[in-house]
């Protein structure tokens, strides 16, 4: 299974933890598997006639990107979303792209590019990446001299596997699709904020256009039709990856079964599946 | 049978209680059978058309591709150029305008397309095409800032302007004179 | 850690106003309330008894109001029904409109049911627009036997048990509500809905004190004395425990002193310090403790125990409000970047404004004085 390579990755490549992880993993996957079941038998009981019956499903999609039947469970394709931080410019072609794309409002972020410059004397500062970058923005200048290291880290939703804000949502506005994308029925939602409220990464906001919770799909409309999410398709220096981990083939499943990765606040486990190349443990 | 009388005389008024508790959950039962989407439940709890919905959302960032299928001699321009990786809208702009224009264009020679106007700086609200030789282009990835990668290329421009001898430091256009547009040379 | 400030782009859109530090307030006020109800109608506290009725009404009152603030705070309340009709099961708050639907349903059918003897005599003595009320209060039954009576009295005990467990989980739902989001290390703590509880008692016992004495000093009659001692005493107990859980979470987070103990020793020290530090534990905690200890004493006159008391109530539904705020306020005023913190927005006007949260506070008293034109809630006391 492409999740369980996914997971035994995080850090370490080598075989000593491996079988650590793996028991987590499978401990964290029964688990998974007994709330699953729990949430089906009392939806079974509360919706009798509508349960269940899955089987006539149909998405759009060619074979790369999109695909499979999402009311069969074999063929589900399993994407994976991976972040080099050793190749952000932190131009923010990718903050304009997702703006456009999915007409989030002025002051809400889907995405967003963090700076973090780790200077000699121990001392650690961040900022956010302007929209239109650094270049041309009155953001003060950093001399370079007093910098130890220093990168940029873009933040987007992490689809978590055990996502806490599909947990606390009180009505059928967060949802998981078939696929593995977290996403929201923004005709569903009430407007309560508790998912906002238990995303551990910040990425869920209250669109005030719609009154409803808008957070990165993913580009799952994108995605659906084949095409890369549009912050993707923006990064001129392919520092955001995108594509089916499920696939040992795909550039991306290559990339990470060649160098270590690391997710944000793992200890929370919730299972995020953005990957990230190359930051330090001061990335929260 | 008296005590039968007794009992229902004795017990009336939590009957009545009972049946105003039942009708109204039997009000809510019913409420709620017309408020449930239809296709709720079909893969989990929850809306599946929601997804549906949410797959047909037009893609409006849009890829080299759909600039390529008119303007091919470009695509043939920049194939060996460092800058393949820039999109096309990242120098032009959205352009969604234009590519409803030349759609209709191609079907139909009532339709005329408009000429590329120019730059107004602003990429969000720019829907029609521009044409951009401005350095701000350029500068907006290239320009030196800290926190960039040790291998990209990084432009202190004033330095750069003077170490080349640039004749007009001041014109707009200063980078396009020695690197090129499309077919960018390092 | 962190040398500069840093807060994710999203966090300064606070999400949660001040009707979310009223909703736990008021539901608190209406366990507190109901537990004192209980300790007469249950554990047989006949010294309780003259505020029996008064702490049933009272619990229904606020309890008729608690959702308010939630439906000015939600942004499609339109939908609100929704967390009925289609409830997540994964989700704490979906339990909601169960827990509250079946809890009002308690409240109204005991209140009804303690007050039937009055409903049914003046449904048929009353005329004009009281008669009209009584008549469709007494839903049509008209006569009471006694057999019918030692079947409600029966039937109000076992409401009353039913009741306490309900209330616990009304209000330990609402601190768990904070107490198990993970991604916000100020709430989440198991400690969380043991807290919201004990200082729902508190603040349910507080009010009581002060409703006692005000519809007392209205009517013209003396307190009763041995009521309000022993009122004290419940509110100087659960005052204690309330204080000590308290005290024991935050020693126990900033002993523990885990990743995100700096900022949240930023938040106490910068931004809770007042709410917290001066309201909520000194003047609201260590003051009422003493003005309890000494309005406890037998000896001591009763106007002097009445002031006391009632002092000491004010000061504790201060305490229980400072409580709230600074759970909600708190947990909102940092990032999740825990890097850096933000303004929480306070405005007079609007649907989430202070104007209407001072509304939401009124209307159930305002509910409680027409109940206590309705119905003789101290019949029971003076009898």
């Amino acid at each position: 299974m492409s999740e369980k390579n996914d997971h035994s990755n995080c850090q370490c490549n080598d075989s000593n933890c491996a079988g650590e992880v793996d028991e987590v993993e499978l401990r964290r996957q029964f688990l998974h598997k007994i709330s699953t079941i729990t949430m089906g038998t009392m939806t079974l009981a509360l919706f009798p006639a509508t349960a269940g019956d899955g089987s006539d499903g149909e998405t759009a999609g060619g074979a790369d990107l999109a695909g499979g039947n999402p009311a069969d469970k074999e063929s589900r394709p399993v994407y994976g979303f991976l972040v080099d931080t050793e190749k952000c410019i932190g131009a923010g072609k990718c903050l304009t792209a997702c703006r456009v794309e999915n007409n989030v409002p002025e002051g809400n972020y889907r995405t967003w590019v963090e700076r973090y410059i780790h200077f000699k004397d121990g001392t650690v500062q961040v900022d956010l990446v302007p929209e239109e970058g650094f270049a041309g923005s009155n953001m003060p200048k950093v001399d370079p001299e007093s910098v130890d290291r220093s990168y940029f880290v873009p933040k987007l939703c992490n689809h978590c596997e055990d996502a806490p804000c599909n947990q606390v949502c009180p009505v059928p506005a967060s949802y998981k699709s078939p696929e593995g994308f977290e996403l929201i029925d923004t005709d569903q939602c009430v407007g309560c904020s508790y998912c906002v409220q238990a995303c551990p990464y910040g990425v869920r906001f209250i669109n005030h256009d719609t009154g409803a919770a808008d957070k990165c799909t993913w580009c799952y409309h994108r995605v659906m039709r084949d095409e890369q999410p549009a912050c993707v398709e923006a990064c001129p220096v392919g520092a955001r990856l995108f594509g089916r981990v499920d696939d040992p083939e795909s550039e991306i499943s290559k990339r990470i079964a060649k160098i270590p990765t690391q997710v944000l606040k793992e200890h929370l486990g919730t299972g995020p599946k953005v990957r990230y190349v190359g930051i330090s443990e001061e990335v929260t | 049978m008296n005590w039968i009388r007794a009992f229902v005389r004795d017990t009336r008024h939590l009957w009545t209680l009972l049946f105003l508790v039942v009708a109204s959950g039997a009000g809510f039962l019913f409420v709620r059978s017309k408020m449930i989407p239809e296709s709720f439940g079909q893969y989990g709890p929850y809306r599946a058309t929601a997804m549906t919905d949410l797959a047909a959302l037009p893609s409006r960032f849009q890829a080299d591709a759909t600039c390529l299928e008119c303007h091919e001699d470009v695509g043939e321009e920049r194939a060996e150029a460092v800058h393949i990786t820039v999109r096309c809208v990242h120098c032009h702009g959205l352009g969604e305008e234009h590519i409803v224009q030349a759609r209709k264009a191609a079907e139909s020679s009532d339709v005329s397309i408009d000429p590329a106007s120019d730059w107004d700086g602003d990429f969000m609200t720019k829907i029609d095409l521009y044409i951009t030789k401005d350095r701000a282009t350029c500068l907006a990835c290239h320009e030196s800032v800290v926190g960039m990668p040790e291998d990209f290329q990084k432009i202190d421009v004033a330095e750069h302007l003077e170490e080349m001898g640039a004749g007009e430091p001041e014109d707009p256009e200063t980078c396009f004179e020695c690197h090129g547009g499309h077919d960018t040379a390092p | 850690m962190p040398e500069t400030s840093f807060v994710f782009p999203n966090d300064p859109h606070v999400p949660w106003s001040i009707m979310i530090v009223l909703y736990p307030y008021i539901t608190g006020l209406v366990a507190g309330a109901f537990v004192v109800s209980a300790l007469y109608h249950v554990f047989h506290q006949e010294v309780l008894k003259p505020v029996a009725s008064l702490a049933l009404v009272t619990a229904l009152c606020f309890c008729a109001f608690a959702t308010l603030p939630l439906l000015l705070h939600l942004h499609h309340p339109e939908r609100a029904f929704y967390i009925m009709f289609m409830p997540s099961f994964t989700s704490a708050m979906s339990g909601f409109g169960f827990i509250y639907n079946f809890y009002i349903l308690l409240l109204l059918v005991e209140v009804w049911l303690v007050f039937r003897p009055t409903i049914v005599e003046r449904a048929s003595t009353h005329s004009g627009i009281s008669g009209v009320i009584y008549r469709v209060l007494a839903l049509g039954v008209r006569e009471i036997s006694d057999r019918s009576r030692a079947l409600d009295q029966w039937l109000i005990r076992a409401l009353a048990i039913i009741g306490i467990p309900a209330a616990c989980v009304l209000h330990g739902y609402v601190g768990f509500l904070f107490g198990a989001v993970k991604a916000n290390p100020w709430w989440s703590t198991a400690l969380m809905p043991v807290i919201f509880l004990v200082s729902a008692i508190v603040s349910g016992i507080a009010a009581l004190i002060l409703l006692y004495l005000f519809f007392s000093w209205r009517r013209g009659v003396k307190p009763d004395a041995d009521c309000v001692r022993s009122l004290s005493r419940y509110l100087w107990g659960s005052l204690i425990v309330a204080f000590s859980l308290e005290m024991l979470e935050l020693i126990h987070m900033a002993y523990e002193s885990s990743a995100e103990w700096h900022v949240l020793s930023t938040l106490l020290t910068e931004h809770l310090a007042f709410s917290y530090g001066v309201v909520q534990v000194l003047i609201g905690s260590v003051v009422p403790f003493f003005l309890l200890m000494i309005a406890t004493r037998p000896k001591l006159p009763p106007w002097m125990m009445n002031a006391l008391s009632g002092l000491a109530g004010i000061l504790l539904l201060v305490q229980v409000f400072a409580m709230r705020w600074n759970v909600v306020v708190g947990g909102q005023i940092f990032s999740k970047s825990f890097r850096g913190f933000v303004e929480f927005p306070l405005h007079w006007g609007g649907r989430e404004g202070l104007v209407a949260a001072g509304i939401i506070l009124v209307l159930p008293l305002v509910a409680l004085w027409g109940a206590s034109k309705l119905l003789p809630l101290w019949q029971t006391s003076e009898s």
